[in-house]
């Protein structure tokens, strides 16, 4: 054989000039590196040839060598070559021969390169008939296959085999290596409990190896390709992935040039290996197991296939809809894989969508409930005339008739819904044919006049969700360029603005200070450019009342005045023995903030015996609390009152002038933001009547707002069942509104000074009284 | 292009915000993908399937047929002569219809393969099992249906002499009857939709051939169950018959909702329940003359006024009212249906009016 005699006369010579041009090249100082490395291959080589040459003569003293033969860097190919090459000559003990390919295997990631040893696989394969060698050279094999090497001849040889030696691991595995490459030419069934990978592992070999590397500090990666991971469980179930195995039925790609070139999904490793192969990957035999694989994700995500999406869609909808109903971990955890990748997708699956649609209306509200709600979150945007059969009907009717809590969940999934489609919206605005401006106004106002009567019980928790949702509505158009301004309904209003918590108060004026914002540069535009949107004039008003309302409260202590929507009869209110009513919600009596001014006043006046709050109002110590509630972090307050009321004015102002100038100064700020034609103060207001039931006079424009709102809800839905309110007379709306407005819990007085409470106390007994009056009434 | 730009134009649009935004070339969307292949305007009208999909209210009456000359009467006694259960079946990708023999081959591999797991076995050659695909000519109703599918294995008795005739130990069909046009058409070239798919034979081997079809055309399985309504159709469907060809008789098994569970069985005599059913179609008749409807479709109207006749003659004897109970099973001489979705054709006649219902039950399983 050449191959042998080249290498018994191989020679020291040869080898070693080289090594020497080698070293005088390092004085040249080319390249030091490429020079180094090629030493040491030359070296290793050198060591190598002489080790193999033992070997060649088959002795004992060979299997020593061998298990001393332990490389520092690296093994060259080129020796490895030549050892297989003299495997064929049967000179060698059968014992050695199985303990060289043991040694290869084991060296096999130091292997410089793998092209030569390509090149002879077919001479490889041959030894799998040598029974001792077999289980060894199987092994080998599986480290070298590649696809071409694939025959129909070779898997005929290893079936052959496997029918004299039985089922046997090694040809197992590489059959379904096999198999993976040529799915048509191997039908083969893998059983539940297969041991995993080859146990070929040489373990005081292995350590010595690592010994050896670590001393010489080089890093080369070591056993990924030792052994192979083939852990499969077989479970009898509708929401299994599949697994991800390559496409069988192969029959339509005639052209075999073509299909060759097709890289199966399974293959691919690595992501830089997906970037490469991008153009030509197949896809695998069920588009389901893609959800399995977070690289097989990648590729969806750039899948342009209509049919292969269909396919996965049929796939999802039939998990979901055979699966889901039964409150299984195996359904938990499916539900939670389709959420994660939807979020990777950032876009949810067509039958995702179609399955909650029918789900939400036999959905108990418990079930898996944050995997529901997420996956509702996820629902693409629908036209305004579907959504409240679809999805706002069911919700509803689950919202009623639920805690606290799954409100909650529902109205941060709503708040999520909405953020994800003014996202779609500002990406894909200007080219798809679903405008959402048109949509979201009917089903925003849908959604919250809807939920809204709800929110009158008022629980802070639930409250504060609602603040979260009206943060993305208020800034719909500045952040996300939707033109439009959807102020919120009287119902979350009120209960925020009389919270007894100062965080509600609080967010409630960051939310009307970023209304402002939006208002006053969507103004700008409408100034600007001539084709811009228009803002319904309502929304003006409705905004206007607010803040006034809120100015008026906070600032002016005239709660009652006419004209800013809360008006009782002078009588009533003075049989109620409050004292100072109008100032029942200035920022220093405000239940929120009573506590704070009570800290405040034991800070600036420590000395001071009894409390007096109304010298907080002077000038001087009036800045100093509002200094103190920002320095408290209520932002939003901070923002609210600088945006609304003419801040630094108040610094020469004298004491009692201050505030109203201040309270001007607002007053003058506000035609801006008015629509065209109108005056602030120009409104309808209905007069206040002497008799009891009068005396609850209700702003005309809120009312018209929320009616108009049922409308808006009419007109999309086509049905008047939906909203409670819809059949209510105008009175009993009022009455409702009112109802809304007064929301003084006893858990008031437990946070203001004990000197206080029976003051508070009989304020609080005052609204009780109105309401049960006319509660009778009714 | 331009048409789109029109339209959009009249809507309120969102004004081109002051820093111009790099917009995203929409290029795909997991929705969009299945609108635009379904149309957006067509069948669902925005509206995914499932809300809209009802089983339809009223259907023709059933119409004798004589399929035996247009179907192979071998394959036709293999239909009709077993109880069939029922599942749906997701559309088939990339079935082909001139594709069925190396279908055998292959199934017949995998069958050998999973019957000795952990052996790998060539695709030709003697695995013990003889696997048939066949064409079932003719099984078809309208235009767009496609021709059902026949799956036979067979096998010889394992003691038994060469000689021996190989035995069908198990079968399964496939098929499309009448299924609805605006579903069918739906759907891309690269898939196949034959929903209904029927197997008699041993659980074990069920389950090897549905996940063969799942790996080979990436479908899906689910069982179909027939609920009391479709139940219902089929009692008035066949009393119908009544008059071609004799039932015989009508009966039926109601489950009632009590503690213990509640078993009625309910014979009726044929002439007697058509007689009843005349009634009731009389009756409706008349009262659609004025509308002068040539079709003599049924109504589901009808069917439920029929029922209900039955019940009151149940409940005048016995004493006990059926409406709260379930069918659970129906069965005359034209075959049965049992609401575990098990069903028999007895009477090749008939065949088709019951499979397009049951083709109908079936694709409104379907999850898109």
């Amino acid at each position: 054989m050449a191959a042998k005699q080249n290498l018994s006369g191989a020679s020291d010579s040869d080898q070693s000039s080289p090594s020497d041009q080698s070293l005088s090249n390092r004085s040249i100082n080319r390249s030091l590196r490429l020079a180094e490395k090629e030493r040491r291959k030359n070296e290793a080589e050198d060591s190598f040839v002489l080790a193999l040459k033992y070997f060649n003569e088959g002795s004992s003293p060979c299997a020593r060598i061998l298990k001393c033969l332990v490389p520092s860097s690296v093994v060259p190919q080129e020796a490895v070559v030549r050892a297989v090459v003299w495997l064929g000559i049967s000179k060698i003990a059968v014992s050695t021969q199985i303990l060289f390919v043991k040694w290869v295997l084991t060296m096999f990631d130091l292997i410089d390169a793998k092209d030569q040893l390509y090149q002879i696989y077919g001479f490889i394969f041959n030894f799998v008939t040598d029974e001792n060698l077999c289980p060894f050279i199987c092994h080998l094999l599986y480290l070298l296959t590649r696809k071409e090497n694939v025959r129909v001849f070779r898997v005929r040889k290893l079936l052959e085999l496997q029918s004299k030696l039985g089922r046997q691991a090694f040809l197992l595995h590489l059959l379904s290596l096999y198999k993976v490459f040529c799915p048509e030419l191997v039908t083969l069934s893998i059983p539940s409990r297969m041991k995993t990978g080859f146990k070929n592992h040489n373990s005081p070999w292995k350590s010595a190896l690592v010994a050896v590397q670590k001393r010489n500090g080089a890093q080369v990666a070591l056993s990924s390709s030792l052994s192979i991971s083939t852990s499969r469980k077989r479970k009898l179930g509708h929401m299994d992935l599949p697994t991800l195995t390559p496409a069988v039925n192969k029959l339509i790609s005639l052209e075999p040039s073509l299909s060759r070139k097709l890289v199966p999904l399974v293959q691919i490793q690595s992501f830089t290996q997906l970037l490469e192969n991008i153009h030509q990957i197949e896809l695998p035999a069920q588009m389901g197991s893609l959800l399995g694989s977070s690289l097989a994700l990648h590729y969806l995500d750039c899948l342009q296939d209509e049919s292969a999406l269909l396919r996965m869609n049929f796939w999802l909808g039939y998990a979901l809809h055979e699966g889901a109903n039964q409150n299984s971990d195996e359904a938990e955890q499916f539900l939670e894989k389709l959420l994660s990748t939807q979020q990777f997708l950032q876009e949810g699956f067509f039958s995702t969508e179609a399955f909650l649609y029918k789900f939400l209306n036999v959905w108990d509200g418990a079930l898996m409930r944050p995997q529901i709600l997420g996956l509702i979150s996820n629902i693409p945007v629908i036209p305004g005339s579907q959504i409240g059969r679809l999805l706002f009907e069911p919700l509803m009717q689950l919202f009623f008739t639920s805690a606290l809590y799954f409100k909650c969940g529902l109205m941060d999934c709503l708040n999520n819904m909405l953020l994800k489609w003014l996202t779609w919206h500002s990406v894909y605005a200007l080219e798809d044919d679903l405008d959402i401006s048109l949509n979201s106004h009917t089903s925003i106002n849908f959604t919250l006049s809807g939920f809204k009567n709800s929110v009158e019980g008022c629980h802070s928790l639930l409250l504060s969700f609602v603040l979260d949702f009206y943060e993305t509505v208020c800034d719909m158009f500045l952040k996300y360029g939707l033109p439009l301004v959807v102020m919120p309904p009287p119902g979350v209003f009120y209960p925020a603005f009389f919270a007894t918590d100062p965080v509600s108060v609080d967010r409630l004026a960051y939310i009307m200070y970023r209304y402002k914002m939006n208002l006053t540069s969507a103004k700008y535009q409408e100034k600007r450019t001539e084709q811009a949107f228009h803002i319904n004039g309502q929304t003006f008003l409705e905004f206007n009342h607010y803040v006034g309302l809120m100015v008026n409260c906070l600032w002016n202590a005239k709660m009652f005045e006419p004209g800013i929507g809360i008006e009782l009869s002078e009588k009533l209110l003075l049989r109620s023995n409050v004292p100072n009513y109008t100032e029942s919600f200035h920022l220093i009596y405000h239940p929120a903030f009573l506590s704070y001014a009570v800290d405040f006043h034991q800070q600036c006046w420590p000395k001071r015996k009894n409390l007096d709050l109304t010298s907080i109002k002077e000038s001087k110590p009036w800045r100093w609390y509002l200094e103190f509630l920002f320095s408290q972090g209520f932002n939003g307050l901070k923002h609210f009152l600088e945006s609304n009321i003419n801040w630094p004015v108040a610094k020469g102002s004298s004491q009692g002038d201050g505030v109203s100038s201040q309270a001007l100064r607002w007053h003058k700020s506000l035609p801006l933001l008015l629509p065209p034609g109108s005056s602030p103060l120009t409104q309808p207001k209905f007069p206040a009547s002497p008799s009891l039931v009068g005396a609850f006079t209700v702003d005309s424009r809120s009312l018209t707002a929320s009616d108009e709102t049922v409308a808006d809800v009419r007109r999309a839905n086509g049905r008047t069942e939906l909203l409670h309110s819809a059949s209510l007379s105008d009175g009993e709306a009022a009455l409702r509104h009112a109802s809304a407005l007064l929301p003084l819990p006893s858990s008031l007085l437990l946070m203001c000074p004990p000197r206080y409470r029976p003051g508070v106390a009989r304020f609080c007994l005052f609204l009780a009284n109105t309401r049960a009056t006319c509660e009778t009434f009714i | 292009m331009e048409q789109k730009e029109n339209r959009q134009s009249s809507l309120v649009r969102t004004p081109s915000s002051p820093a111009p935004l790099q917009r995203r070339s929409k290029s795909k969307s997991y929705r969009q993908s299945y609108r635009s292949c379904v149309g957006a305007a067509s069948r669902l009208c925005f509206t995914p399937g499932l809300t809209a999909r009802r089983l339809n209210t009223s259907r023709r009456p059933p119409r004798p047929r004589n399929i035996k000359e247009q179907l192979d009467p071998q394959l036709l006694a293999v239909l009709t002569k077993t109880e069939w259960q029922l599942s749906y079946v997701t559309p088939l990708f990339q079935f082909r219809h001139t594709c069925l023999k190396s279908y055998a081959r292959q199934l017949s591999a995998f069958l050998a393969a999973e019957r000795q797991q952990g052996v790998a076995v060539e695709v030709d050659g003697d695995h013990g099992f003889r696997v048939s695909f066949s064409v079932v000519q003719g099984l078809v109703e309208s235009e767009r249906d496609p021709e059902a599918v026949l799956v036979q294995i067979s096998s010889k008795p394992m003691f038994g002499r060469p000689e021996d005739p190989e035995k069908t130990v198990w079968s399964g069909w496939f098929s499309c009857v009448h299924g609805s046009p605006d579903y069918l058409s739906s759907l891309p070239q690269d898939f196949v939709c034959l929903p209904l798919f029927c197997s008699s034979g041993p659980e074990t081997l069920t389950s090897i051939v549905k996940s063969w079809f799942r790996r080979f055309f990436d479908c899906s399985f689910g069982p179909l169950e027939l609920d009391h309504n479709t139940l219902q159709w089929f009692v008035t469907l066949w009393t119908n018959c009544q008059r071609e060809t004799d039932l015989q008789r009508l009966i039926m098994l109601w489950t009632i909702p009590a503690e213990p569970p509640l078993q009625v069985s309910y014979e009726v005599d044929a002439q007697d329940a058509w007689d009843l059913w005349c009634s009731v179609r009389r009756s409706a008749q008349q009262q659609q003359e004025e509308e002068e409807e040539t079709e003599e479709a049924i109504d589901v109207k009808e069917v439920q006024e029929f029922m209900q006749e039955l019940k009151h003659h149940f409940y005048r004897h016995f004493r006990l009212n059926l409406s709260a109970g379930n069918l659970s099973q129906v069965a005359t001489a034209l075959g049965s249906a049992k609401s575990s979705g098990r069903i028999k054709i007895s009477n090749s006649r008939y065949m088709i009016t019951t499979l397009s219902l049951l083709t109908e039950c079936a694709l409104l399983k379907m999850p898109i």
